[in-house]
C-alpha cells in the first residue's frame, strides 16, 4: 500500500510541478517584454516561475487586483459548486449505474442516456433554467450571481430555488461520468473468474456480491473520480457562464478575453491540481478495496 | 438478481446497429448540409423574413427570432457553418492526438514518457478552458484549431496507451526478435491501427470538437457574426428564450443530433467521454 501511494504521489507531484511550468509560462506573457523574442520569454518565465514559488502570481492588468486574491475570492464559489454538483452526481448516477447497468432497464434507458449524454451542457443549462421559470415559476439568476445573493449554503427555500439550477447543471453532468464509472466496473466485476471458484466454495450469490463484488465496483468509481472531477470543472465552466454565477471559471473566461494572463494562469493551475489531487485521492482511495475485495 | 448480471453489457448486434444509425444520421446530416443553401428559405442572415418572435406556424415551421429571421434557414446554415468548423478541428484531432499518439510511444521511453506527463497535464485540464485559452493566445478565426488542439490530449492519451499494450503484444515481440526494424514495425502497427479504427476515431473526434466548438461560440469564442454557427444562435437567443422557447430549442436539438450520430457512429458508451 505504502509503495502504491508513494508512487502515485511521485506522478501526481510531477504533474503538478508540469501545471506550475504551463501556468508560469502563461503568467510570462503578461510581462512587457515577454514577446520580443525567446529569451527575453525565458527571462519572463524564470521571473514567474520563481514569484510563483512565493505564491505570487502577479496582479490583473485591468483591475490591478492581486491575483491571490482573486482567486481567494472566486475559487471557493466553484468548488462549492463542484462539491454540491458531485453530491448530486452521486446520489443521480450511483443508482442510475446499479439499475439501469444491463437488461430490460438498460435497454429502455439507453436512449434517454445517450441523448442525454450528446445535448451540451450550455443546453442542458438553458433547458432547465426554461423548465424552472415556466413550469416551476422558480426564479432563474440572469444578470445576478453573487449581487443577487446566490450562496452556497442558501437560507431559505428562494435562495435554495436560484442555487438549484446551476447545482443540477453541475450535477448532472457528473452523473453521467459517475454511472459510466460504475457500469464498467460492475462488467469488470461480473467477468471476474473468483466468482465461480466462491461459488463452489460453498459461499451465497448475495455475500459474493457484497463482500467482493460491491467494493470492487466502488473502487473502480474512486478510480474514475479524476474523470468524474474534470466532467464536474467542465459543467462548472458552463454553468457559471449560463447563470451568471460569479465563480472562478466565469473569472477565466473573462481574463482570457480581456487577455488578462495573470489571473487566467492561477485558475489554471487551480483546475488543473484538483483534479490531478481528486485522482491522487481516488486511486489511493481504490487500492485497499481492490486488495481486499477483488482479490479474495 | 446480482450486481455482476445488471451491469451485463448490451449485446453486440446492438451496438452495430446504433453504428450504422449513427452514420446514416451523419451522412443524411451532411446531405443537408451540402445543400443548406438550396434547403433554407431565405440567405444566412436575412431579417425581416416574418414578424418578430413569431411562435412556429404553418408558414414558418421554426418561428423567427428577435430579428424576424426565419429560424428554419438560419438554423439550416448554422447547422452548415457548425460542421464545416467540426471537419478541419476533427481532422487536427486526429493528427495531434491519435496520430502523434501512437507515434509518441514509440519514442524512446524516457522522452516517450515525458511527452505523455505533458500531454497528460493537458489532459487534466477541461477541453472547454483549453481551447478558450488557445483562441485567447490566437484569434477567434483559429477557433476551429483551437477546438481540435483542445480535444487531442485525450485523444493522444488514449492512442499513446493503446500503442504501448500492442508494444507489449506477442507479434511485436516475435518481430522484433526476427530482426524486424522499429520503424517497419511501426508503420505496420500504424496501418493496421488506422484500418482498424479511423472511422470510430474520426466519429469520436467529430463528437468532441463539435461540443467544444459550439460551446466556445457560445461562450463568445467561437463564430464571428455574422458568420453565426449553432453555439453563437442560441447563446443570441439566451436573453429572450424563456418566452420564445424556440429560438434556442431548434437550433440546440440540430446541435445534439450532430453529436448524437457522432456518438453513435463512434460506438461510445452511454456517457462516456467523446
Amino acid at each position: 500500500m505504502l509503495r502504491f501511494v508513494l508512487r502515485e504521489a511521485g506522478r501526481t507531484g510531477l504533474g503538478l510541478a508540469g501545471a506550475v511550468l504551463l501556468a508560469a509560462a502563461i503568467t510570462a506573457l503578461a510581462a512587457p517584454d515577454a514577446g520580443s523574442g525567446i529569451w527575453h520569454f525565458l527571462v519572463a518565465w524564470g521571473r514567474a516561475l520563481d514569484a510563483f514559488a512565493h505564491f505570487d502570481f502577479g496582479h490583473s492588468s485591468m483591475t490591478g487586483a492581486s491575483a491571490r486574491d482573486e482567486l481567494a475570492d472566486r475559487l471557493p464559489l466553484t468548488l462549492g459548486l463542484v462539491l454540491e454538483g458531485f453530491a448530486v452526481a452521486l446520489i443521480v448516477g450511483v443508482p442510475v449505474g446499479f439499475l439501469f447497468g444491463a437488461g430490460p432497464a438498460r435497454r429502455a434507458a439507453a436512449p434517454l442516456v445517450q441523448i442525454l449524454s450528446a445535448a451540451p451542457i450550455f443546453c442542458a443549462g438553458l433547458a432547465l433554467a426554461f423548465v424552472a421559470a415556466n413550469l416551476l415559476h422558480w426564479p432563474v439568476p440572469r444578470g445576478t450571481g453573487i449581487a443577487a445573493g446566490l450562496m452556497l449554503i442558501p437560507k431559505d427555500a428562494r435562495g435554495l430555488e436560484t442555487l438549484l439550477l446551476p447545482v443540477l447543471t453541475v450535477g448532472l453532468s457528473g452523473a453521467a461520468a459517475t454511472q459510466l464509472a460504475l457500469r464498467r466496473a460492475g462488467g469488470e466485476s461480473a467477468r471476474q473468474p473468483w466468482r465461480t471458484q466462491l461459488r463452489r466454495m460453498g459461499l451465497a450469490v448475495w455475500e459474493i456480491e457484497t463482500v467482493y463484488g460491491v467494493p470492487q465496483i466502488f473502487a473502480g468509481l474512486l478510480n474514475e473520480l479524476g474523470e468524474v472531477m474534470l466532467a464536474l470543472f467542465s459543467a462548472a465552466a458552463v454553468a457559471e457562464w449560463v447563470f451568471n454565477y460569479a465563480g472562478a471559471a466565469d473569472l477565466f473566461v473573462k481574463s482570457v478575453a480581456l487577455h488578462d494572463w495573470a489571473i487566467v494562469s492561477p485558475i489554471l493551475l487551480a483546475f488543473a491540481a484538483l483534479t490531478m489531487i481528486a485522482d491522487f485521492v481516488g486511486r489511493c482511495a481504490a487500492y485497499p478495496l481492490v486488495a481486499t475485495g477483488a482479490k479474495p | 438478481m446480482t450486481i455482476a448480471v445488471t451491469t451485463r453489457a448490451p449485446s453486440a448486434s446492438l451496438h452495430a446497429l446504433l453504428r450504422i444509425a449513427g452514420w446514416i444520421g451523419l451522412g443524411l446530416i451532411a446531405v443537408a448540409v451540402s445543400l443548406s443553401d438550396f434547403l433554407a428559405n431565405a440567405p444566412a442572415n436575412a431579417t425581416g423574413i416574418g414578424p418578430l418572435l413569431a411562435p412556429p406556424s404553418a408558414d414558418l415551421r421554426f418561428g423567427t427570432d428577435i430579428l424576424g429571421r426565419d429560424m428554419l434557414s438560419e438554423t439550416l446554415h448554422a447547422l452548415s457553418a457548425t460542421a464545416r468548423s467540426a471537419l478541419p478541428a476533427t481532422v487536427v484531432t486526429l493528427i495531434a492526438g491519435a496520430l502523434f499518439g501512437f507515434v509518441a510511444a514509440r519514442l524512446p521511453r524516457t522522452l516517450a514518457l515525458g511527452v505523455r506527463g505533458f500531454v497528460g497535464i493537458l489532459a487534466s485540464l477541461p477541453g472547454l478552458l483549453l481551447a478558450v485559452l488557445v483562441i485567447g493566445l490566437s484569434t477567434r478565426d483559429w477557433a476551429a484549431v483551437a477546438a481540435g488542439l483542445s480535444a487531442a490530449p485525450f485523444t493522444f492519451v488514449r492512442a499513446f496507451d493503446r500503442a504501448r499494450l500492442e508494444e507489449r503484444s506477442t507479434h511485436s515481440e516475435y518481430a522484433r526478435a526476427t530482426g524486424i526494424s522499429a520503424s517497419t514495425l511501426l508503420r505496420r502497427d500504424l496501418v493496421y491501427e488506422f484500418s482498424d479504427t479511423i472511422l470510430s476515431s474520426a466519429a469520436r473526434a467529430l463528437a468532441a470538437v463539435t461540443l467544444i466548438l459550439s460551446t466556445v461560440s457560445f461562450l463568445g469564442f467561437g463564430a464571428v457574426p455574422p458568420h453565426r454557427d449553432l453555439g453563437l444562435m442560441i447563446a443570441a437567443a439566451k436573453p429572450y428564450f424563456l418566452h420564445a422557447w424556440w429560438t434556442a430549442a431548434f437550433p440546440a436539438a440540430a446541435l445534439t443530433l450532430l453529436i448524437l450520430f457522432a456518438r453513435l457512429a463512434a460506438g461510445l458508451d452511454e456517457g462516456e467521454r467523446a
